[in-house]
């Protein structure tokens, strides 16, 4: 090997150790003057500091913290507890209430997590058993990657042009992995509510999709981070008739009331996930939330203008994730509010619902977000 | 075939119902109507008739077995005291609490109270003999507010700091005195059934020549009514003593 070659290699090796370096991360740090001493006090010791620094890193924060993991799991605690409380107060009872009882027992959903982890998980014979245990497992790859593209504020994972179409392809990949779980149960109560997730599958994604395109074609880019920066105007109010399509297809793609067709516990008991027990049942319980969780932040960016809001000098960079937060979160809680008020519909029902009405409405959609596009002048 | 068709509503009218539903959530969210009550720490205040566990005060029966008799789950049993006396035992296993056996007392010797947690270990503990029933049973007390369902229109919570008293006092009945007499002596067969039955030893028989006499000591007799069922012929019964002999 000649000596140009080894300086080359030399050379690249020196940018990937500067990639991995402490000034790199800083370069690009989320800044929080609240509590800059202490972050700055933190930078200066030896080993914490790098951890500090990677951790601050925007997309390393972006997929750590917010929207990423820590949140999530805050989130999916929280919710269900609310969930729950909320049912229980508007059908006059009082829900969950033992478990730190100070705080009326919000701490519920993590004592359950905890007995789901000392519980045994049954593989019963007619499962297919590798296939049976992954797939709750796998199913975290469409659920947490959508999250990478959301932008907060400045704080965003990945940033690309297509970024909202990646999202809503991942997200349109769980709905496969449920069917796959149901296969893999090879129960009969799993396999009608396998039967039903595929048919709702097909009735809820067209109109879906076509919401989100229209939002697309409304604001010329599919760049979440651009969507964002467009909305001076709430998209809520530009196109309407798509926000409503998204949240209705949001309460079907949950499966919450009055959808709640695929799961439908007093029926089916569960649907697809009838024969999991112990943490795996955890794991797929929880699925339907985190997809909740992502859906609101989807929506939040699309029609009520993601991480803008008044600014909190304070907060620094944490201002546009306050924002996001609280209004994913309002959403969330308006979708589990749903549950407490309609009974379920029946399958034929939602699917002339999906395929007529809101066919139709979403076809209107597009033409509205072509309208608005050049009315507003937001430009390709 | 009469045919039934789905009830078609108007958008306008189906969109105001919806908005209908989601209004009442909403208010009830906000400001609830709770009706549960959080029994260790809220008691709901009883009504003073309430049948609860039975108390039973001793130095007032006079051993009538009219509480056993009337009792329709067969759950009370009079057992022999040592002084030679009969008091009720409860069987909680099969007491209905209908509560019959303190209605029938005529001397108010069992009492009602509005306890109704009381917790055995296992189906012999149930059975209560007559030196537990004298004494409640120990009872935890951890409610600080008492709770009570007020109808008016809708259903009220309403809480009060004060608690409820668990032993409610009732008024003993208006003793009704009585004394058996034997209404045809001439059906009497002398067996003797009523002298062996009597608790207080009030009625003896007499041998006047051929003929034997039931004698019967209405200071002594205080009207249980034991010898009047034990007849066989029948010709015993119970009168009431009238105001001015008593």
């Amino acid at each position: 090997m000649n000596v140009n070659g080894l300086s080359g290699l030399n050379e690249l090796l020196n940018e990937l150790l500067s990639l991995l370096s402490m000034q790199h991360f800083l370069q690009n740090q989320v800044s929080i003057p609240l509590i800059q001493p202490i972050i700055d006090l933190l930078l200066s010791m030896p080993f914490v500091g790098y951890l500090v620094a990677l951790i601050l890193w925007k997309p390393m924060f972006a997929l750590l913290i917010f929207p990423g993991l820590g949140t999530l799991m805050a989130v999916l605690l929280f919710i269900i507890w609310f969930e729950r409380k909320l049912t229980a107060r508007i059908q006059w009872r009082k829900g969950p209430v033992e478990i730190l009882r100070q705080a009326g027992g919000v701490i519920q959903a993590l004592a359950d997590g905890m007995r789901y982890f000392f519980q045994e998980v049954i593989v019963h014979r007619d499962a297919h058993k590798p296939y049976f245990l992954q797939f709750p497992i796998l199913i975290f790859i469409p659920v947490l990657l959508p999250l990478l593209f959301i932008p907060a504020g400045s704080i965003v994972g990945i940033e690309s042009p297509y970024s909202l179409a990646i999202a809503v392809a991942l997200i349109s990949l769980i709905p496969v992995f449920i069917v796959a779980i149901g296969w893999a149960s090879n129960s009969r109560y799993a396999y009608i509510g396998t039967i039903r997730e595929a048919f709702m599958y097909f009735a809820y994604e067209i109109p879906f999709i076509l919401a989100v395109i229209s939002m697309i074609l409304l604001y010329g880019t599919a760049d979440m981070v651009e969507i964002v920066e467009k909305q001076n105007i709430p998209g809520i109010f530009l196109n309407p008739v798509a926000a409503f399509i998204f949240f209705l297809t949001t309460v079907m793609a949950t499966s919450r009331l009055p959808f709640e067709i695929p799961e439908a516990d007093q029926e089916i008991a569960f649907g697809p996930f009838v024969e999991y027990s112990g943490i795996m049942f955890g794991l797929v319980m929880t699925i339907t939330y985190e997809k909740m969780y992502i859906l609101a932040l989807l929506m939040s960016v699309l029609f009520l203008g993601g991480g803008n809001g008044p600014d909190i000098p304070l907060l620094g960079n944490l201002s546009g994730v306050l924002w996001l937060f609280v209004k994913a979160m309002a959403i969330m809680v308006l979708l589990s509010f749903l549950r407490s008020i309609y009974a379920r519909l029946r399958l034929d029902q939602a699917l002339r619902l999906s395929w007529n009405t809101l066919m139709k409405i979403s076809l209107l959609s597009l033409a509205i977000g072509i309208v608005a596009n050049i009315a507003f002048g937001l430009g390709w | 075939m009469i045919k039934i068709k789905t009830p078609k509503l108007k958008t306008l009218e189906s969109i105001k119902l919806h908005l209908d539903a989601l209004f009442t959530g909403a208010k009830e969210a906000i400001k609830p109507g709770t009706i549960t009550i959080e029994y260790p720490r809220e008691r709901r205040k009883l009504p003073d008739n309430f049948r609860g566990y039975i108390l039973f005060s001793p130095e007032r029966c006079k051993s009538c077995w009219q509480c056993s008799f009337v009792c329709p789950a067969n759950a009370i049993k009079m057992e022999l005291a040592s002084n030679n006396r009969y008091y009720p035992s409860i069987d909680y296993a099969k007491c209905i609490f209908c509560h019959f056996c303190i209605d029938t007392c005529p001397v108010t010797a069992l009492k009602p109270t509005k306890i109704h947690d009381v917790v055995y270990k296992d189906l012999e503990e149930m059975y209560t003999p007559t030196e537990l029933m004298v004494k409640p049973p120990k009872i935890v007390r951890e409610e600080e507010v008492t709770v009570e369902y007020v109808m008016d229109g809708d259903i009220i919570l309403k809480k009060s700091k004060e608690l409820d008293e668990l032993f409610p006092e009732i008024e003993p009945h208006v003793e009704i005195k009585e004394h058996s007499v034997c209404i045809d002596p001439e059906s009497c067969i002398a067996c003797g059934i009523c002298e062996h039955s009597c608790p207080v030893e009030a009625i003896t028989r007499e041998t006047i020549g051929q003929e034997r006499h039931l004698r019967i000591d209405i200071e002594k007799c205080y009207g249980c009514g034991i010898c009047v069922r034990s007849c066989p012929m029948h010709v015993l019964k119970l009168v009431r003593i009238r105001e001015e002999k008593a």
